[in-house]
């Protein structure tokens, strides 16, 4: 097989399948932490430790640049508890990608370097006339964070790190059917304002074989100012009755907490293990404020809830030769959303997640990782009463949704 | 690097296999009859159960009746053929209706007439008698009948109701409504009969159409249903919903008393209006201690209502008008008799002077047939509480399934309905669920019927026949 043919595998990938990631916060930060099930606050493997524990940087060897690109690929099915056919998404991709660059002297304490990754994100186009259309056509929410890093071993055992957490551009685009009798779509579609943050950690390796991380990530709102509100197809007797032209909303991402462990039995293994605590019990209600009045309100309110969640996360790799290395790792993340507060943006549940992946290097300084996760979202049901009972019958559909994800990745490095 | 594209590439290729076959499944649930048998399904009712919207009966409300919809899920579970008396593609008009052709200034809905294209003289095509329909059926739906019409000979002539005039046989011309069902052999039945025995006297404001008796009420519902379990038929019995909730009560009230406001007209101004049957040589008697805040509001303070059919008179209270007189007249000339000749002599007999102010003066009082008042409203809510309490008491005998239809519209009217994320409620048009006339629900309004009906069949006879996608159906058609 050549290289055509692998463009071709790829675009067969693209062309097929549909894009959705978990609930919308993504932990696709670094293509060998992928591979081993998301795991990397108690390890210092690459430069994407900026990411999972700036603690780690100093102790991360090698200085380099490192690339990464992931698809997520989701299937979804669908069925309302009041319709008929079950329904599928739309197949579309969306691509959550990592740069780091680490820098430093080669045996100095200091390391510092700079990450750009998207840690947030979702894509989800539903069928065409679907039940929960007046609650959600489509969504396509985008971040990209850029994180200048500094890190400082203490001692030999001991390093600390933090890096200001740049909101450095973000774009959401919401589309949803209008109520009847005025019929109709609305799209919402804004960019985020520029929002600072931090994250920090302090990473521990007391011997050869064990090693232990934590670091915390602070909260921040993604706030869109001014967005764009594109009214298409309302009957002309009640056209204006939707005058609203711009958008104000902010949409709360949580903070998250994450210790982590890892054992290397031996030279060739490493094993690690996380748990990652993410306060999402922030996010109580998603409040657009408009311009102008759509139907009477220029407030749009929805309950969302959410509660603080964990995740555990495990995962391993081994190094077979001087330039191969596998890994393997799992998932389980506990979901955020509250059982008949389901929504379509995010059509949650516990999921668990299986994960593999392969490194090869080319020589000293250029290598190449490929990660793959499959990601099984429980089953998820409201019945109509649910949603009365909550009192949020009214922006939302009663329904079974399932969703499966799988999400390729593709990295390259080059240490100096 | 190309030995490592030699390896990657086919665990790419197969990621996309595995891919193509991770679609995700979600069964399709169980659908069964339960202890039911809908083999045979018959619908007994009256312009709810033919499908009667937007005040007329044609095909596209025909097409969406609730009998419609429940033959169609009952497909699922073994329902067999369901027949309705159609007009064709070339009478889709039916009896004519109203469309909504826009909106005033003020945003009053602004109606017009469709006229009906289904009457089988060709020279008057939007009159009945209507074109006949004589293949078996099964949607018995009659518009316009009532409880106390089910035993009247001649019912079905053109004497009758014209509606039942065009599903009677030829040869058959003087069988009852009850004979008629009797004949039916359902396996399943729906049953929902009662609501023209309050509705018409609540619609004409009182003044007409008394409400049935009690007892022959109960007498002919019990024939009825006695008949239609002779042998050994399940079904749903459909309790009457309290009336004073359908926007055609609720929606004219609200408007007038905010325009009211708008114009600094003071809710201390007098309110007069008739009571009683509103003819000559009848009291027509003048109730004059009521003012406009009398009138309900939108936060539903005050307790008379005022009729949708009061709203193009509205506009003349407290000026000298004798509108709604000659409009009176026009309707009730065909009647009078002899010794009322003319519109002079017409009023006199009523009393009325149309150069007093209208609605605020006793010689020129708002009529009855525009006015609920609290007295009429407590006759309509007790004959409602006593109709569903012995339709009840029958049902139960029958062990038959009973859709509480005055519940759930109590229900809808104080906390709306959503379906599907879609939300409904009793308001006039932009509620989705009533359709122009404010006393028949829309598709949607029929498809949310079906849906619990279905849920009482299901609770009843341990059935599981799916629900529809009500929102699938439209509201009010919005130019």
């Amino acid at each position: 097989m050549n290289l055509k043919h692998l463009l071709f595998a790829g675009g067969a990938l693209l062309g097929t399948t549909a894009a959705q990631a978990g609930g919308f916060q993504l932990t696709l930060a670094g293509q060998k932490n992928n591979g081993m099930g998301g795991v990397g606050t108690g390890l210092a493997l690459d430069q994407a430790a900026m990411f999972y524990n700036p603690g780690a940087l100093a102790m991360v060897r090698e200085r380099g640049v490192q690339i990464g690109v992931n698809a997520t690929l989701a299937r979804q099915a669908f069925r309302a508890q009041y319709g008929g056919a079950e329904r599928q998404l739309d197949n579309t991709v969306s691509t959550p990608f990592n740069f780091y660059a680490g820098f430093g002297p080669a045996e100095g304490k200091w390391k510092a370097g700079i990450g750009v990754y998207t840690p947030f994100g979702s894509r989800l186009d539903y069928a065409d006339n679907w039940e929960g259309r007046t609650a959600l056509t489509s969504i396509d929410l985008k971040s990209i964070f850029v994180q200048p890093t500094v890190s400082y071993a203490v001692t030999d055992q001991l390093s600390i790190g933090a890096g200001l957490v740049v909101f450095a551009s973000g774009s959401v685009n919401l589309q949803r059917d209008i109520q009847d009798p005025a019929q109709g779509s609305i799209e919402l579609d804004g960019s985020s304002d520029t929002k600072l943050g931090w994250n920090a950690g302090v990473f521990f390796k007391p011997s050869d074989k064990f090693s232990l991380g934590i670091s915390h990530r602070s909260k921040m709102d993604a706030v869109v100012t001014g967005g764009d509100v594109i009214i298409n197809g309302v009957v002309s007797s009640l056209a204006d009755r939707f005058a609203a032209r711009k958008f104000d909303v902010t949409l709360p991402l949580p903070a998250t907490t994450t210790i982590g462990f890892g054992v290397m039995p031996t030279e060739k293994l490493t094993l690690g293990f996380d748990v990652n605590y993410a306060t999402w019990s922030r996010y109580q209600e998603l409040v657009f404020n408009f311009d102008a009045p759509i139907n009477g309100q220029t407030v749009s309110r929805s309950r969302r809830e959410y509660q603080d969640a964990l995740t555990f996360r495990l995962g391993g790799q081994y190094q077979v030769t001087d330039g191969l290395t596998v890994r393997l790792g799992g998932a389980y993340d506990q979901t955020p959303v509250k059982d008949g507060f389901v929504t379509p943006e995010t059509p949650d549940n516990d999921r668990l997640t299986a994960t593999a992946g392969v490194s090869y290097k080319f020589g000293e300084r250029f290598g190449i990782d490929v990660s793959a996760q499959y990601v099984n979202i429980a089953k998820r049901s409201q019945t109509q009463e649910d949603l009365l009972n909550n009192g949020v019958a009214n922006d939302r559909v009663a329904g079974t949704y399932k969703t499966i994800a799988v999400v390729p990745g593709f990295g390259l490095n080059y240490n100096f | 690097m190309y030995t490592f594209l030699k390896k990657g590439a086919p665990a790419l290729a197969l990621l996309g296999l595995a891919l193509g076959s991770c679609q995700p499944e979600l069964d399709e649930p169980k659908a069964s009859a339960g202890s039911a048998d809908f083999s045979r399904y018959i619908a007994v009712g009256n312009s709810l159960t033919a499908g009667f919207q937007d005040n007329g009966l044609y095909r596209e409300g025909q097409l969406n009746s609730y009998p419609a919809l429940l033959a169609q899920q009952f497909r699922r579970v073994g329902g067999g053929e369901f027949t309705q008396p159609l007009f064709t593609e070339a009478q889709a008009n039916g009896s004519g209706y109203l469309r909504l052709a826009g909106f005033t200034a003020q945003g009053a809905p602004i109606t017009a007439q469709v006229a009906g294209n289904a009457g089988r003289n060709a020279s008057a095509p939007a009159s009945p008698p209507y074109t006949k329909y004589l293949e078996p059926i099964n949607n018995l739906g009659v518009p316009g009948i009532r409880m106390s019409d089910i035993t009247t000979a001649g019912y079905g002539s053109t004497q009758g109701n014209p509606f039942f005039e065009r599903i009677t046989p030829d040869n058959t011309p003087t069988q009852t409504y009850l004979q008629r069902i009797s004949a039916s052999n359902p396996t399943f039945f729906t049953f929902w009969l009662g609501n023209n025995d309050v509705l018409g006297y609540a619609t004409a404001g009182g003044a007409a159409n008394s409400i049935t008796a009690r007892t022959t009420f109960t007498n002919n519902a019990n024939s009825a249903i006695d008949a239609l379990t002779a042998n050994g038929a399940k079904g749903v019995v459909a309790l009457i919903p309290d009336v004073a909730n359908i926007p055609f009560f609720t929606t004219v009230g609200p408007t007038f008393r905010t325009t009211l406001a708008q114009a600094n007209v003071p809710t201390a101004a007098p309110f007069v209006y008739t009571t009683g049957i509103l003819a000559p040589g009848q009291p027509n008697t003048r109730v004059t201690n009521n003012t406009i805040a009398n009138i309900r509001d939108a936060s539903g303070n005050g307790n008379l209502l005022l009729t949708l059919t009061a709203s193009p008179y509205l506009s003349l209270y407290g000026r000298p008008s004798g509108k709604y007189w000659r409009d009176f007249y026009q309707q009730a000339r065909p009647s009078l008799p002899p010794t009322v000749p003319n519109l002079t002599v017409f009023l006199l007999a009523l009393q009325v002077d149309t150069t007093k102010a209208f609605g605020q003066s006793t010689e020129n009082p708002f009529p009855s047939t525009l006015v609920l008042d609290g007295t009429e409203q407590t006759n309509v809510r007790t004959a409602t509480t006593n109709f569903n309490a012995d339709l009840t008491t029958k049902a139960n005998q029958k062990d038959l399934a009973i859709f509480d239809a005055n519940s759930f519209f109590n229900g809808v009217a104080t906390g709306g309905f959503a379906t599907n994320g879609q939300v409904n409620s009793a308001s006039f048009i932009s509620g989705n669920l009533f359709s122009l006339d404010g006393v028949h629900p829309t598709p949607r309004g029929y498809a949310v019927v079906a849906n619990e009906m279905i849920r009482v069949i299901n609770q009843k006879y341990g059935s599981s026949i799916p629900f529809v996608d009500a929102s699938a159906y439209r509201g009010v058609r919005i130019p």
